[in-house]
């Protein structure tokens, strides 16, 4: 009974199946058009899930807590004096002071972010993070040493020289000596950095020597770092505490935002889609409606008429998400997603060649399979309960 | 061969050309791993709070940091609010 | 099988303004094994007669019973499985689906059978091979003549061994000696122990020796037998 019932269904397949064939050229372009949708929508949902993953596996090291001072809304220095306000509260490891910034390059419409590093005085500062130190070189001017990232680097269009300046607030110049950068596998976090010494970022900036931007709080026990984050806020007045969780939830935030903006475009596609399968699931043509009384009136059931429309949308959506589905992972592995970076990354002056591994995600898969093809499946076998109505008694 | 036997096997191909994809993914991911080491270590080491993969509006590459008045701050033609400053480059 | 209609009475859109009254008082048996004819001008109510007796349609009024089955108060989906079991239609202008080759036409009843694709070829080409056109089998309907399209349209009624086989005009668009050979391949099928009922007002089916019994029907009614 059941061996059966498979071969009904595997024979009502087979025709379904000859009948793509036969109108192969018109059912070509159906599937085409629907591994695009669906190429689309998974390239996207590929590339937001692969970034989000990236971040939980890459943003664990960010520092536990942030404290920023702020006044009149927006962000103001703080001085070196509140570090020891805040080393004698139980539970904090260690309180590093920083001075960093954003630096927008007129000439080019670049933002930098620059850092001073308390270390990067010492010889070989920063070990293991894979930066290619320069030989020393000494400049008949006054210039710092700075490490900058690949984006900078070609930002500046600095080639083969060394040397570069930036403006600070009263608009003279300040020279810097490129004496390392960073490779190409940290671009993801460093292609737009310019790491200096923290005294040199303070002078770039126009800040006070005692004055530094923001303090980064690393805390013994993680389950603790809102507590301390509370003790923070009531210790220092005015100021702004942003712990690794916040960081991390605006981030899901701006990316989900970015993907959902994204997916509403493509909704549009979407629909216009099912549109289509719609129309051409409920206009049969005079000649379809002839082969389906026929096919009736040699006994087939109208369960078996829908069976058949049944299969023929499983045929087109099961071939388009394959295609698509696979499309989309090629695009986004051998292709770094191309065609959808610049929604998701923006228009940025600076393109770090980010490398996108796709990850494989059921979930994704599934969202996937119920926009594409379970309403292909609705706009086209509902409709076919109308059509498998048809009276056998038509063609007599 | 039937049809439908041979459009499973068109569907099998589909999967396997699927799997193989997701496992050159997951050796890639595993080929990176000593690049992600240093990255995660520099995050540690600089303090740094997001990726650069979008540094069009401030508070976009450090999204820890960013505020409301960040708009307009300093490019007059650069419409910095979120999420337009993604979609639109600003005037030159 | 013997059929026997009580009493049928059919309209269509009964009670509307377009109402027909197709069928009146048909009060008719066939015996198992009989061939009859059914002839009258067109417009008389021979199709719908058909279809009553072949299960396509109920009757309004009236109890249709074939086989001993009642037909009158089945459901559709009943309908359908006591036609894909016992009848065989041969429909005027034979309704072959134009671009399926000769074979699948033949084997479509086959399909929601469960019938395996070997077994499916294999009774099919048994029956082209016997009404010798198996040489074409691979052709589009589309692109054969008339007589092969008839020799098709008998296979595919044939395919599931029905007890009773129904024709609509079958000879109406053939040459006298294509409706000859159809006439000879009707009188195989009796010899067979089929019931065989022809709608036709060709004279050479009425006066066909293979033809038991001949029914005039005119304006829905059954006027004399002959």
């Amino acid at each position: 009974m059941a061996l059966r019932y498979i071969d009904r269904q595997l024979n009502i397949a087979d025709y379904a199946l000859s009948g793509f064939k036969r109108r192969v050229a018109r059912n070509v372009v159906v599937v085409f058009i629907f591994a695009l949708v669906i190429f689309m929508v998974a390239s996207f949902s590929l590339t937001t899930t692969s970034l989000k993953q990236a971040a939980g596996r890459l943003l664990e090291t960010v520092p536990d807590i942030t404290v920023q001072k702020m006044s009149a809304g927006r962000q103001v220095s703080l001085t070196e004096d509140a570090v020891d306000k805040l080393e004698n509260i139980f539970g904090i490891r260690s309180v590093r002071p920083r001075v960093w910034g954003y630096y927008f390059d007129e000439n080019n419409g670049a933002n930098y972010t620059v850092i001073g590093h308390p270390k990067l005085s010492e010889k070989s500062p920063l070990p293991g993070l894979g930066i290619d130190y320069l030989p020393e070189m000494q400049l008949d001017t006054v210039a710092e040493n700075a490490v900058i990232g690949r984006g900078v680097r070609q930002s500046l269009e600095l080639g083969s020289r060394r040397t570069f300046s930036l403006f600070r607030p009263d608009l003279t110049l300040k020279s810097f000596i490129t004496a390392g950068a960073f490779g190409a596998d940290t671009s993801m976090v460093t292609d737009d950095l310019i790491i200096m010494d923290l005294q040199a970022a303070r002078d770039l900036f126009g800040l006070a020597p005692a004055e530094i931007t923001d303090l980064l709080v690393d805390v013994a026990n993680p389950l603790e770092i809102d507590n301390i984050a509370d003790k923070i806020g009531e210790r220092l007045q005015g100021v702004r505490v942003v712990t690794r969780e916040r960081i991390a939830k605006t981030y899901r935030v701006a990316f989900g935002w970015r993907s959902g903006f994204g997916l509403a475009c493509l909704f549009g596609a979407m629909a216009a889609f099912a549109i289509f399968a719609w129309d051409k699931a409920t206009g049969l043509t005079p000649a379809q409606q002839r082969e389906v009384a026929i096919l009736k009136v040699v006994g087939w059931q109208t369960e078996d008429v829908i069976t058949l429309r049944f299969w023929e949308s499983i045929i087109i959506s099961a071939s388009a998400l394959g295609l698509g589905y696979l499309g989309a992972w090629m695009h986004l592995l051998f292709f770094d997603g191309v065609l959808f970076r610049p929604v998701l990354l923006g228009w940025s002056v600076l393109k770090p060649p980010v490398s996108l591994i796709p990850v494989f995600s059921i979930g994704d898969l599934l969202i996937i399979f119920s926009l594409s093809v379970l309403p292909y499946l609705a706009a086209t076998v509902i409709p076919a309960w109308h059509s498998a109505a048809i009276r056998p008694d038509s063609v007599i | 061969m039937r049809l439908s036997l041979r459009f499973l096997l068109f569907l099998a191909v589909c999967i396997s050309a699927q799997l193989g994809l997701i496992g050159a993914a997951n050796q890639r991911l595993a080929a990176s791993s000593e690049a992600e080491r240093r990255i995660v270590r520099s995050i540690e080491i600089l303090g740094l709070s997001d990726f650069c993969i979008a540094t069009d509006a401030r508070y976009v590459r450090h999204l820890a940091v960013s505020d409301r008045l960040s708009p307009f701050m300093d490019h007059p033609g650069s419409i910095e609010h979120f999420p337009t400053g993604s979609f639109w480059i600003p005037e030159r | 099988m013997k059929i026997e209609l009580k009493a049928v009475e059919k309209y269509y859109n009964r009670g509307g303004s377009n109402q027909v009254h197709a069928l009146r008082g048909i009060d008719l048996t066939i015996d198992a094994n009989e061939t009859i004819c059914i002839h009258g001008p067109s417009g008389s109510g021979k199709s719908t007669l058909l279809s009553i007796l072949g299960g396509i349609i109920g009757p309004t009024i009236g109890s249709a019973v074939v086989g001993g089955k009642k037909l009158a108060r089945l459901p559709d989906r009943f309908l359908t499985l006591y036609r894909r079991e016992h009848i065989g239609f041969i429909f005027q202008r034979f309704q072959l689906i134009p671009e399926l080759s000769v074979l699948e036409n033949v084997t479509l009843p086959l399909l929601p059978l469960g019938v395996r694709p070997a077994q499916q070829k294999k009774r099919a080409m048994e029956l082209l091979e016997k009404l010798e056109i198996d040489h074409r089998s691979d052709f589009p309907a589309a692109e054969i003549s008339g007589g092969e399209l008839q020799r098709a349209a008998v296979a595919r009624a044939l395919i599931n061994d029905p007890s009773i086989i129904i024709a609509d005009e079958p000879t109406a668009h053939l040459d006298t000696r294509l409706s000859e050979d159809f006439l000879s391949i009707m009188s195989d099928l009796k010899k067979l122990g089929k019931t065989i009922v022809i709608a036709s007002h060709d004279p050479l089916v009425s006066e066909s020796p293979v033809v038991d019994r001949c029914l005039y029907l005119r304006d829905g009614a059954l006027a004399a037998a002959f």
